[in-house]
């Protein structure tokens, strides 16, 4: 009886901060699978652009038709994505992972694309007469100067991912998207709130984190110019 | 002049290159044979195909016809990473890698290869002090040099390996004339110690003239007008666009090329520095000179006027002027004569570690560029 008039009386406000309090332990167990979640999808995602990056930038004409289906895939509203999956892949971290990296391979090719295109041809000209062979000089010289572009577009992918991990819950996966259905399913709006808030949160610091990657793996960009 | 078989370095045979699209081929059923130790210059107008016949050498653009040999190898049948690995190669835009530090990017065909890594240091240090730069500047990255030093940089990175062949396309064009005229100088240098066969493509004849042992001039269409040492076509060209193409100042340009022991000097009036002035007046007199040339048997001590001669009792008593233009054996015609015209008495005097050999003057200059030409 007590109960139900605590519970009755933590509805009233809008943030419940006793009811945080008790649950410290679970906010963080949901923290890791949302940042597991997202770091996955991002880094197999980004994986899977290098490739296909690599086969448009070997051969033009492929560029075209790999924009047109990732971006298609880009276009398909997650929660349909995760409707059409589960009957085929199940609940689960492989249907989540599916939805979560089709959402960031356009993104990725086209600046993997933008930044490579964006390399000076005397720099691609000079490794190639330097005896580079091609998938070496594509490794070695034109990713790594398209880092900045790459790193950009990891970060926007990133924050993406962050936000569609939320509706990974429905599939029956963690993260703060558990919350969200658990405020969702019992008007309850603390839950709600908190998910939303460590979501938007956590964009932000993965954010900060990959432009701290990109300052460490570009020394070269910061020196002064000389001339 | 022609080259024995085993002194070519590159043969190029009945070489043609068509652009898709292009209505004229690049190059035309070119024949070339470019000598080992030589630094060749491809020279010629916009679209006379001398780069694109560079670039077929290292196979950075294949010919349409016709076969390349590279030291006795045809490059169609190599790998074209194995191909370059022996070719260095150094572009007007430089294209070093700005991701790398100078070290690095000096090291990059030795790490290609597989060298280990005090091997490549020993060689980074080699090549700094070979091509005058800075040791400092190794930990830089290369946006933090200047357009010289960034160019010093590509040819040490093109030499790294040792190549026995250099490809130069348009290398100086880049930087400012001043700096330019600095590189030129140093390549000479670094040729004479390393002794590469080197290619250097150029649309500035005075470049072509200055570094090339070999002048390879081309017509638009990759047609070679003429081609020899660079005397050879300054002193006869072979037509009216070769003419055209060395432009107004052909003598000017073989006196660039001609030094002061091409020509024969004037043995000038000279009086020691002991004679009697009223010796000294005579001789003068009798010849019509207004000034003299006064010695200390091998060295020469300056001139001195008829009338302050004649005023003291020996020749060395009067006032002496300088001689301002000095010159040795190896100076160029074209800066000696230079030297003439600024000068007071119309003569440079020659000079070799301090003796001295004789007077120069523009008449001796002339009558030097006037043999050869017929």
């Amino acid at each position: 009886m007590l109960d139900v008039l605590a519970q009755a009386s933590l509805r009233d406000e809008f943030v419940a901060w006793s009811w945080i309090n008790d649950r410290w332990d679970e906010v963080w167990e949901h923290t890791v699978d949302h940042v597991q979640l997202t770091l996955f999808a991002v880094a197999v995602g980004l994986l899977i652009s290098v490739v296909l990056s690599a086969i448009a930038l070997w051969w033009r004409p492929a560029y075209g038709p790999i924009t047109w289906v990732t971006g298609f895939l880009y276009t398909i509203p997650s929660l349909a994505l995760f409707a059409f999956l589960v009957p085929i892949t199940g609940l689960g971290f492989v249907t989540a992972e599916i939805a979560l990296v089709s959402y960031t391979l356009l993104i990725l090719v086209r600046n993997i694309v933008a930044g490579v295109d964006g390399v000076s041809p005397a720099v691609k000209e000079a490794a190639d007469a330097m005896g580079y062979t091609p998938v070496r000089r594509f490794l070695a010289i034109d990713l790594r100067l398209a880092t900045p572009t790459i790193v950009a577009g990891v970060r926007i992918a990133a924050v993406t991912v962050v936000g569609l991990v939320s509706v990974a819950a429905l599939v029956g996966e963690g993260g703060y998207g558990v919350l969200i259905l658990d405020g969702l399913r019992r008007d309850f709006s603390t839950p709600i709130v908190l998910g939303a808030v460590l979501s938007v949160v956590l964009a932000v610091a993965i954010d900060v984190a990959l432009l701290l990657v990109e300052r460490a793996l570009t020394p070269w960009a910061r020196r002064g110019v000389a001339r | 002049m022609s080259i024995t078989e085993g002194d070519v370095a590159i043969r190029l045979r009945g070489v043609e290159k068509r652009f898709a699209g292009a209505t004229q081929p690049a190059v035309t059923s070119l024949d070339l044979e470019i000598p080992r130790g030589q630094i060749v210059t491809f020279v010629g107008p916009s679209g006379c195909g001398k780069t694109t016949t560079l670039k077929m050498i290292n196979r950075l653009i294949e010919p349409t016809a016709g076969s390349i040999e590279v030291l006795g190898r045809n490059v169609g049948s190599m790998k074209k990473p194995e191909l370059r690995r022996q070719i260095g190669y150094v572009i007007q835009q430089i294209g070093l890698f700005p991701h790398r530090t100078i070290a690095a990017n000096i090291a990059t065909v030795p790490k290609l290869v597989g060298w280990d890594k005090r091997r490549v240091a020993e060689r980074v240090d080699e090549l700094v002090e070979l091509v005058g730069l800075d040791r400092e500047m190794l930990q830089r990255y290369p946006s933090e040099l200047s357009g010289g030093q960034q160019q010093r940089v590509g040819v040490a990175r093109a030499l790294a390996a040792d190549p026995p062949i250099l490809l130069m396309d348009e290398p100086y064009s880049a930087v400012d004339p001043i700096v330019r005229g600095r590189l030129q100088d140093e390549l000479l240098a670094l040729q004479r110690r390393v002794n590469k066969t080197i290619v250097v493509v150029t649309h500035d004849i005075d470049e072509a003239i200055k570094l090339g042992d070999r002048v390879v001039l081309f017509e638009v269409g990759g047609v070679v007008a003429q081609q020899g040492p660079p005397g050879d076509l300054l002193a006869a060209p072979a037509s009216p666009f070769v003419e055209e193409f060395l432009g107004r100042e052909r003598g000017l340009k073989r006196l660039s090329l001609l030094t002061v022991a091409d020509a024969d000097l004037t043995t000038g009036w000279t009086v020691e520095a002991a004679t009697p002035s009223s010796e000294a007046v005579e001789v003068m007199r009798a010849n019509g000179l207004e000034w003299i040339a006064v010695r200390d048997d091998n060295r020469l001590l300056g001139w001195v006027w008829l009338d302050d001669v004649a005023a003291v009792t020996r020749a060395g008593d009067a006032p002496l002027h300088e001689f301002r233009a000095h010159v040795t054996p190896s100076t160029p015609l074209r800066e000696a004569l230079d030297g003439i015209v600024t000068s007071q008495t119309r003569v440079a005097v020659v000079i070799d570690e301090g003796r001295y050999l004789g007077m120069l003057t523009i008449a001796d200059i002339s009558e030097s560029v006037g043999r050869g030409t017929g």
